[in-house]
C-alpha cells in the first residue's frame, strides 16, 4: 500500500514537471524570475514620492488597518464602504492630483479594484497603484 | 498495457440493496477531479499572478515562489486528471491531501499574522469570499479527499499501465 502510494506520488510529481518546464521555457525572460514586475498601472514608491504635493494617497485597506496606521494625509476608500467614503475622497481631490492607491502588500487585490473603480465609475485620470503596497512604505521606514 | 474490468458501482449498489459508499466515492472522485483541474487551470493561465499570491503568504522568497507558481498548478491538474480517470488515484489523493493540509496551515498562520490574503485559488470566483468561507471550502475538500483515501473505492474500469 505505502510502496504503491509512494511510487504513484513520485510518478505524478514527475509528470507535473514536464508541462511546468514547458510553460517556463515559453515564458522565458517575460517572467519576473528574480523580483515582482511593476505593472502597467503601478508606480514604485520613489517615483510616487518624487511627485511631491501632487500625490493624493488613497488607502484601500479595511478601516481598522487604516485607523491603526496609514501614509500621512491618505484618504480612506475601500469597497466595503464605497458609497460612504467616495464623496469625501472626491472633495479632497483636484484635477492636478495624481491618485496613488495602496493596500497591504503587492498581491492584495483591493488597490487594483479601487483604482479601476476610480477610473471607470468616478472618471478620474492619473490613477495608479503603489507597487508593493503598504509593505513597501513600511520598508522605507525601518 | 492491460484493461481490467471490475464491477460497476451501480451493480454493487444493487447487490447490497443500500446506498453504496463505493458509489459515493465514485462521484466524489469525479467532483474532486473536476475541482482540482479547474483550480489548477485557472492558476496555470496566469502563473505570475499566482506567484504574487504565493508571495503574500510571506513564507518563500520571490525567486522560489515564482518557480513554485509554474509547477503547483500543473501538479493540481495532473492529480485532478488522475482522480477523474482513476489512474494513479492513490498517489493523487495522497499528494492533494498533503497539499490541502499544508495550505490550510499556512492560510491560518497568515491570518494569525494579520496578512490580508487573496489566495487566488479559484480566480475571481472567490475573490470577495470571506476568510471563514475560504476555510470551509478548504476543509470540505480535505474531508472529501480523506474519504477517498480509503483503499476500497475503485472506478468501474481501471486501466493498468504497469
Amino acid at each position: 500500500m505505502h510502496g504503491g502510494l509512494l511510487r504513484q506520488a513520485l510518478l505524478l510529481l514527475g509528470l507535473a514537471v514536464l508541462p511546468a518546464v514547458g510553460q517556463a521555457v515559453y515564458y522565458g525572460e517575460r517572467a519576473p524570475w528574480q523580483a515582482p514586475a511593476v505593472g502597467k498601472d503601478e508606480v514604485e514608491l520613489p517615483q510616487a514620492q518624487a511627485w511631491g504635493e501632487t500625490v493624493m494617497w488613497v488607502d484601500a485597506r479595511p478601516a481598522a488597518q487604516y485607523e491603526s496606521e496609514h501614509i500621512p494625509n491618505a484618504a480612506l476608500l475601500n469597497e466595503d464602504r464605497w458609497q460612504e467614503l467616495l464623496p469625501p475622497m472626491l472633495n479632497a481631490w483636484s484635477p492636478e492630483k495624481r491618485v496613488v492607491v495602496y493596500c497591504s502588500s503587492q498581491s492584495c487585490a483591493a488597490s487594483h479594484e479601487v483604482a479601476r473603480r476610480l477610473r471607470e465609475e468616478a472618471g478620474l485620470k492619473n490613477v495608479f497603484v503603489l507597487h508593493g503596497g503598504w509593505e513597501a512604505w513600511l520598508a522605507t521606514k525601518r | 498495457m492491460s484493461v481490467q474490468h471490475v464491477q460497476s458501482p451501480l451493480t454493487r449498489a444493487g447487490q447490497s440493496g443500500a446506498a453504496s459508499p463505493w458509489l459515493v466515492r465514485f462521484f466524489l472522485a469525479l467532483v474532486l477531479g473536476g475541482v482540482f483541474v479547474y483550480a489548477g487551470a485557472l492558476k496555470a493561465w496566469d502563473p505570475v499572478k499566482f506567484a504574487s499570491d504565493i508571495q503574500n503568504f510571506h513564507i518563500l522568497s520571490w525567486p522560489l515562489g515564482v518557480r513554485l507558481a509554474f509547477y503547483l498548478p500543473w501538479l493540481e491538474i495532473v492529480c485532478g486528471l488522475a482522480l477523474l480517470t482513476g489512474w494513479l488515484r492513490t498517489g493523487a489523493v495522497g499528494i492533494l491531501s498533503a497539499l490541502m493540509m499544508l495550505f490550510i496551515a499556512v492560510t491560518i498562520a497568515a491570518r494569525v499574522r494579520g496578512i490580508d490574503l487573496d489566495c487566488g485559488c479559484f480566480g475571481s470566483a472567490t475573490k470577495n469570499l470571506p476568510f471563514r468561507w475560504h476555510l470551509v471550502i478548504d476543509f470540505a475538500l480535505l474531508v472529501a479527499l480523506l474519504v477517498l483515501w480509503s483503499p476500497v473505492g475503485r472506478l468501474s474500469v481501471r486501466v493498468r499501465y504497469f
